[in-house]
């Protein structure tokens, strides 16, 4: 079985069924097709979504839901014909597709944010995954993970 | 910024070498052609915004920013109850399928 390095994690094994194809690659990095996702336990609800070619590239998820409950997806013609997805309907997320947002760790005393502007999208059925830009949808690709207001004690 | 009015049909030059032709106007979308040298990269904003977005995330990801994301994120990160096969890191790389 072949292995792959991690970044976040040990040396690991993989299957043909573990790759994730993304033929564009993502924005920023369009040489990097293939890509293995990752979760533990330890780290739920977080996703690690590891370059298979590069071990020192991998990207923090997290599933869009966790984030915003009420995320609509709208794919136009071209994203629905490069996931291999019927264009007669939009895909259910978490049946059709898996719907992820890239978060920006930041640091240096700077707050998390999400890409919620470009999901990540993955036909589960084929294993193509595509970074699809929501130009249209006015979210925000610097979306803080933390919500802003601070929580008042019950008294 | 430099504001300018053209009509379907019309071009203006950025430069020497570069050409951008306003092809069609539809409602709220305008088609536009662009006739520039090969090395000129051409992509859309938001493009250029998800590439530079991507590349800083990237970055981002280490142990220590790992550990303070799950603690900034107590609400989300509260335990739920795993499926028996994700306590079992081989078989957890299938999300979604799994």
């Amino acid at each position: 079985m072949p292995s792959i390095r991690t970044k976040c994690f040990q040396e690991i094994d993989i299957t043909d069924s573990s790759l994730f194809h993304f033929p564009c690659g993502l924005p920023g990095f369009e040489q990097e097709r293939y890509f293995v996702f990752l979760n533990r336990p330890d780290s739920h609800p977080l996703m690690f979504m590891q370059s298979a070619h590069t071990p020192e590239l991998c990207f923090v998820l997290l599933p869009v839901f966790t984030v915003a409950p009420r995320y609509r997806l709208a794919l136009d013609e071209e994203a629905l014909t490069g996931l291999q997805l019927p264009l007669t309907a939009q895909p259910k997320i978490g049946q059709d597709v898996l719907c992820a947002v890239i978060v920006c760790a930041q640091g240096n005393g700077e707050p998390p944010t999400v890409n919620l502007l470009a999901p990540v999208v993955v036909n589960l059925h084929d294993r193509i995954g595509l970074q699809v830009i929501q130009t249209q949808s006015g979210y925000s690709h610097r979306h803080p993970l933390v919500a802003q207001e601070e929580l008042v004690p019950c008294s | 910024m430099l504001v300018m009015r053209r009509r379907a049909g019309e071009s203006l030059l950025v430069g020497e070498n570069i050409e951008i032709q306003v092809l069609q106007v539809s409602g709220a979308r305008v088609k536009l052609g662009i006739n520039a040298p090969a090395s000129v990269v051409i992509v859309r904003r938001e493009v250029q915004i998800t590439q530079n977005e991507n590349r800083t995330a990237a970055r981002s990801v280490n142990p220590g920013a790992i550990e303070s994301l799950l603690n900034a994120l107590p609400a989300l990160a509260a335990p739920t109850p795993e499926p028996e096969k994700c306590q079992d890191f081989d078989e957890s790389h299938n999300l979604g399928l799994s």
